[in-house]
């Protein structure tokens, strides 16, 4: 009897009801944010084709539960010179490239609509890591502090060549959310507190070092470290009234949006301010004019919850890889969802990173919902021991 | 035991992980709390500002119509030039653009003040200006021991006359022109000039739009009174976009959507039906780019044109009203009435419904030419109030009916009362034993004073003093308010007077307020009165409403109706239907009766007309100061025709005669009444011919 029931694939039903509540909120706000969009969009009804891609990503998940995510283990290097291979073909103009406001990050697939490589290449990323930190892990056992930092040379190793790539098309977002998949990665990895601190210090002191150069010598910096529009970036986050740049205004569209929602909202569909992008990027602020503080407390708390269900996932699984594949899933929805929240209300810059799960867009529904899916078949195969060494 | 140290490794990263998740979670919604919390009453009020302008066309009033559905208020397109500035507009980009302007319009310099022309001054003359300020106030400035505020407030103080001198007069132009823009909020459309631009000048401003940024050339609506000063001021004014709103109402306003240069009705009909006569602005979204230039406007509502009033007001028989009026004051005043003779009223309306037909008034002046005009006072019928005389006899009747004093049928003996300390109280003639219906028809006063001495609950002896009951007082006011008398008549316009009610309670006043003489009422008053005798003892509350329609831009027909005003009843009188029918068979025997007072000008009336006449002694009170005090008459008439299904009530009121026995009221009386049944009987033989037309048209 147990081993039938253990050899069953364990769903976690948890995770799929929070993501339910996800796809609700999404359709309604997608439906809300409809009104707002350009005359050319009108005749495209945004939320039910979100649904649409709700349903394809259900689909992709329950194909991600088929195989075993050892078999992901095992396969990890292709995946990754897969996913390398796309970004290259960008890079060399691959028939079906696009270019949309500048960054080159997209093939026109050709019935299906633009697929963005590097939303699969998260993916692939965090597989293949998760791989390199398991393979170090059971070859030092017990490591010292070279052990630790050859890990980390490993780990950059792999990071790098997609981080350039992306880095040249550009989109300053994506590589955000690699760093910050990586991140989360050498957190759970193990490595000593020291040198993870010492990262840390190095990256507060570059920042220093480049804000001083800023000051001390603009041109120096302007001609070698940042380019103009992404300077600007900056100073439309930190002053969006003095720089009224495209990125100032909308950070001041977001804020009047989201600010006059005030505490109860305004109510469905009751939307006074104009917000550009109101159905992928700028979605939370649509949310929260129309539903307040309360609404979009609960949206922020829908996230919360689940990571707090794939932390669970994490800590119960008896597999490191699969801990890791939770750990680097985690680092990037997180990420995401900072940063796109953030940005709405001014703590951050603004960057062209859609919400999880909320803002329409098939390719990054489709990764994230193959994210579920990596988390959900860690779940799966999670056994329950009689006679746990450890519990 | 080593792999045991590797593996509780993970879950306690795993924490740290989480913990970091929950901080940065944390700061979201701390952050979004301040945005939406702490700032967001701001917020919402900047969204307000400049994310909903209402467009800048704005939608034409509703007209108003009379009975007949003729046009009685319509709107008259203006040429209208607007401005309308960003939040980054800065002054002498408006400056630039109000000279460019001034080079192609005229703009009246008159609303400039002293104010205006010293900020243009500093404007224009930065170098002078800075030198208004000495070296050591500048030190200061620097050191900021001193504001912008206060820099410029030291400036404004020390321009001299001289200074402003120089301003030229071309320039002025451009200051009148300067100070329009600036007035208002950013984003909202401010009237640079809206009359009298000549198409010309439209035409030249349109030409000229690219080099006028803000500048915009749109219509602008004026009310068009299609029958000129007739019932003018019943129909009341709508504010200039330089009045804007009211400022008394002005948060009343602005919370219902109005901007502050939007023209709202300022008096009587206007703003009394303000909300339904209100065009429904269009509402556009203005979305601004970063510098806060207009980039793109997205209609949300459709602009429509406020709702259509139909008024129970019969126009045709307004202007003949208004003109017997005239005729009659003026031949009064041929004749002899006296020079404090200066005004005078009719009320119509239909006793049945409360329908106001006719409300003119007509004020006798001089312009500073010594020539004469006539001009509108209709709003005097219910604005202003007099002593009536007799005409309110048929209510102490009634009241002594209802107080059981007197019966129908009673006979009390007309004979001068002496009673000690009031001056001799008489009829203008001693006319015996008379029953109720003949004290009416020949307005005996006697008759009413015994019967107020009979409710003050005392006995006339002569040449004694009277002790009366000052409760007396209240019951004749209490049920001659149920006719209407004293209080408000509940007409559907603002600014109604109820009287003024005399305070003494000595007992010769008790035997005056019996006799009209004491207490006075509005014109409107004495009509909504005989009204309720007219129609059986039941109050109608006066209308001048009769519907509102929705708005049709076609302009023969009406839209269809989206509220019609029901004829409400206020009160019912108490008095019994038999008490109500004597008084009534009385006003009959007034016009029809042998000895009746109005005889002689209603007896041929083929209308079968009944009403009271009314002289009431009166003190003069009118407009020349010199002569306040004066003794002069009062005449009145109140009535209504048919007598035994009436369908029209009236009140004619003429204040301030020298002569008592001028016939103006009853010439004024007998010509209304002629008009009104002249009109009825013209309209329905109208009505008889047009459907014969259809039937041809049929076959």
């Amino acid at each position: 009897m147990e081993n039938e029931k253990a050899l069953q694939p364990k769903i976690d039903y948890h995770l799929l009801f929070i993501l339910f509540l996800l796809a609700i909120v999404s359709a309604i706000a997608i439906d809300s944010a409809q009104p707002s969009l350009p005359a050319k969009l009108q005749n495209i009804n945004f939320a039910s084709k979100q649904l649409m891609w709700y349903g394809i990503g259900a689909v992709v998940i329950a194909l991600t539960m088929l195989i075993d995510y050892d078999r992901l283990f095992q396969i990890a290097w292709y995946l990754y010179g897969f996913g390398m291979l796309l970004l290259l073909g960008l890079e060399f103009n691959a028939p079906g490239t696009l270019t949309i406001k500048g960054a080159k990050s997209w093939y026109a697939i050709p019935g299906i609509g633009n697929f963005q490589p590097s939303e699969l290449m998260k993916i692939f990323l965090i597989i293949v890591i998760s791989r390199i930190i398991v393979n170090h892990r059971e070859k030092y056992v017990e490591p010292t502090i070279e052990d630790d930092f050859k890990l980390l040379g490993k780990i950059a190793l792999a990071t790098l060549p997609p981080l350039v790539l992306l880095a040249k098309q550009p989109d300053m977002g994506m590589s955000m959310v690699f760093t910050a998949i990586v991140g989360s990665l050498v957190l759970v990895s193990g490595i000593r507190f020291r040198i993870i601190f010492g990262i840390i210090l190095a990256g507060v002191v570059s920042v220093a070092i480049l804000v001083f150069i800023f000051f001390k010598f603009p041109n120096f910096f302007h001609e070698y470290i940042l380019e103009d529009y992404q300077l600007n970036r900056f100073y439309g986050w930190l002053a969006p009234y003095e720089y009224s740049n495209e990125q100032g205004f909308q950070l001041i569209r977001s804020l009047l949006a989201i600010g006059s929602g005030e505490l109860y909202g305004k109510g469905y569909k009751n939307l006074d301010v104009y917000l550009p992008e109101a159905h992928t990027d700028f979605i939370f602020g649509i949310i929260a004019e129309q539903f307040g503080f309360i609404g979009s407390s609960i949206v922020i708390s829908l996230f919360f919850l689940l990571i707090y269900r794939m932390i669970h996932i994490a800590l119960e699984s008896h597999d490191p890889f699969g801990s890791y594949l939770c750990a680097g899933v985690i680092g990037m929805i997180t990420f995401q969802v900072f940063q796109n929240i953030g940005m709405t209300i001014g703590l951050l810059p603004i960057t062209g990173l859609p919400l999880p799960f909320i803002s329409y867009g098939g390719s990054s529904l489709a990764t994230y919902m193959l994210a579920i899916g990596l988390v959900l078949n860690v779940r799966s195969r999670t056994k329950k021991f009689m006679f746990s060494s450890e519990e | 035991m080593k792999k045991k140290k590797k593996k509780a490794q993970i879950p306690f990263r795993l924490n740290i992980l989480f913990f970091v998740v929950f901080l940065l979670f944390s700061a979201l919604i701390l952050r979004l709390g301040v945005v939406q919390i702490v700032y967001g009453e701001q917020y919402r009020k900047e969204v307000e500002r400049t994310e909903n302008v209402t467009v800048n066309t704005p939608a034409p009033r509703g007209k108003i119509y009379d009975r007949n559905h003729q046009i009685i208020v319509d709107n008259e397109p203006l040429n209208a030039i607007t401005y309308t500035r960003t939040q980054t507009t800065k002054p002498d980009e408006m400056l630039d653009v109000a000279r460019k302007l001034a080079k192609y319009i005229d703009k009246p310099t008159d609303r400039v003040t002293e104010r205006d022309l010293k900020d243009y001054w500093i404007l224009t003359r930065e170098e002078k200006a800075k030198a208004k300020i000495t070296k050591k106030e500048w030190k200061q400035f620097k050191n900021k021991e001193l504001t912008d505020k206060d820099i410029y407030q030291r400036q404004l103080r020390r321009i001299t006359d001289e200074d402003l001198k120089e301003i030229t007069s071309d320039e002025l132009e451009v200051v009148a022109i300067f100070r329009e823009m600036n007035s208002g909020y950013a984003l909202t459309p401010q009237m640079i000039k809206n009359e009298g631009v000549t198409n010309d000048e439209y035409a030249i401003v349109s030409e000229h739009l690219e080099e006028l940024p803000g500048v915009d050339v749109t219509t602008d609506w004026n009310r068009h009174y299609a029958y000129g000063n007739t019932l003018r001021t019943v129909l009341g004014n709508i504010t200039s976009s330089e009045e804007g709103l009211p400022r008394e109402k002005l948060d009343y306003y602005l919370s219902r959507d109005y901007s502050r240069n939007d023209r709202v009705g300022k008096s009587y009909i206007e703003a009394q039906y303000e909300d339904v006569l209100r065009g429904k602005k269009a509402k556009i979204k203005n979305i601004t780019d970063k510098a806060g230039n207009i980039i793109e406007t997205i209609e949300v509502s459709k602009g429509q044109r406020g709702k259509d009033i139909v008024l129970t007001i019969d126009m045709e028989l307004q202007q003949r009203v208004e003109q017997i009026i005239e005729e009659e004051l003026m031949a009064a005043k041929r004749r002899g009435g006296g020079e404090l003779l200066d005004r005078a009223f009719v009320v119509m309306m239909n006793p049945k419904t409360g329908e106001i037909l006719s409300m003119a008034g007509k004020q006798y002046t001089k312009d500073e030419n010594g020539k004469v005009q006539l001009k509108d006072y209709a709003l005097g019928t219910m604005t202003s109030a007099y002593a009536m005389g007799s005409a309110v006899k048929g209510a102490t009747v009634l009241t002594g009916f209802q107080t059981g004093v007197i019966k129908p049928g009673t006979v009390l003996i007309d004979e001068p009362l002496h009673i000690k300390g009031t001056p001799e109280k008489k009829s203008y003639k001693t006319m015996g034993a008379i029953n109720d219906l003949k004290a009416l028809e020949m307005s005996s006063n006697v008759y009413m004073f015994k019967t107020a001495i009979a409710i003050a609950g005392t006995k006339y002896r002569p040449y004694q003093s009277l002790p009366i009951n000052p409760e007396a007082f209240s019951i004749f006011r209490n049920y001659f308010s149920q006719f209407g008398l004293g209080v408000k008549t509940g007409i559907d316009l603002p600014g109604e007077i109820i009287g003024w009610p005399g305070n003494s309670t000595l007992p010769g006043h008790l035997l005056d307020l019996a006799i009209g003489q004491f207490d006075t009422y509005t014109p409107l008053q004495m009509a909504q009165y005989v009204s309720t005798i007219a129609n059986g003892g039941y109050r109608m509350k006066p209308q001048i409403v009769k519907e509102i329609r929705e708005p049709n831009n076609d302009k023969d027909e009406l839209g269809n109706i989206i509220y019609s005003f029901e004829p409400k009843v206020l009160n019912r009188v108490d008095m019994k239907t038999e008490y109500i029918e004597r008084v009534q068979e009385g006003f009959r025997r007034v016009m029809q009766g042998a000895n009746g007072t109005a005889r002689a000008f209603f007896a041929n009336a083929p209308y079968k007309p009944a009403g009271k006449t009314g002289t009431a002694q009166s003190f003069y009170d009118g407009p020349i100061k010199s002569k306040r005090m004066t003794p002069t008459y009062n005449l009145t008439l109140v009535g209504y025709a048919p007598y035994d299904d009436p369908e029209v009530a009236f009140s004619v009121v003429v204040p301030w005669v020298q002569d008592s026995n001028s016939p103006i009221n009853k010439y004024i009386g007998r010509k209304i009444l002629d008009a009104y049944f002249e009109l009825k009987e013209k309209r329905q033989a109208e009505k008889v011919e047009q459907p014969s037309q259809t039937d041809h048209e049929q076959e």
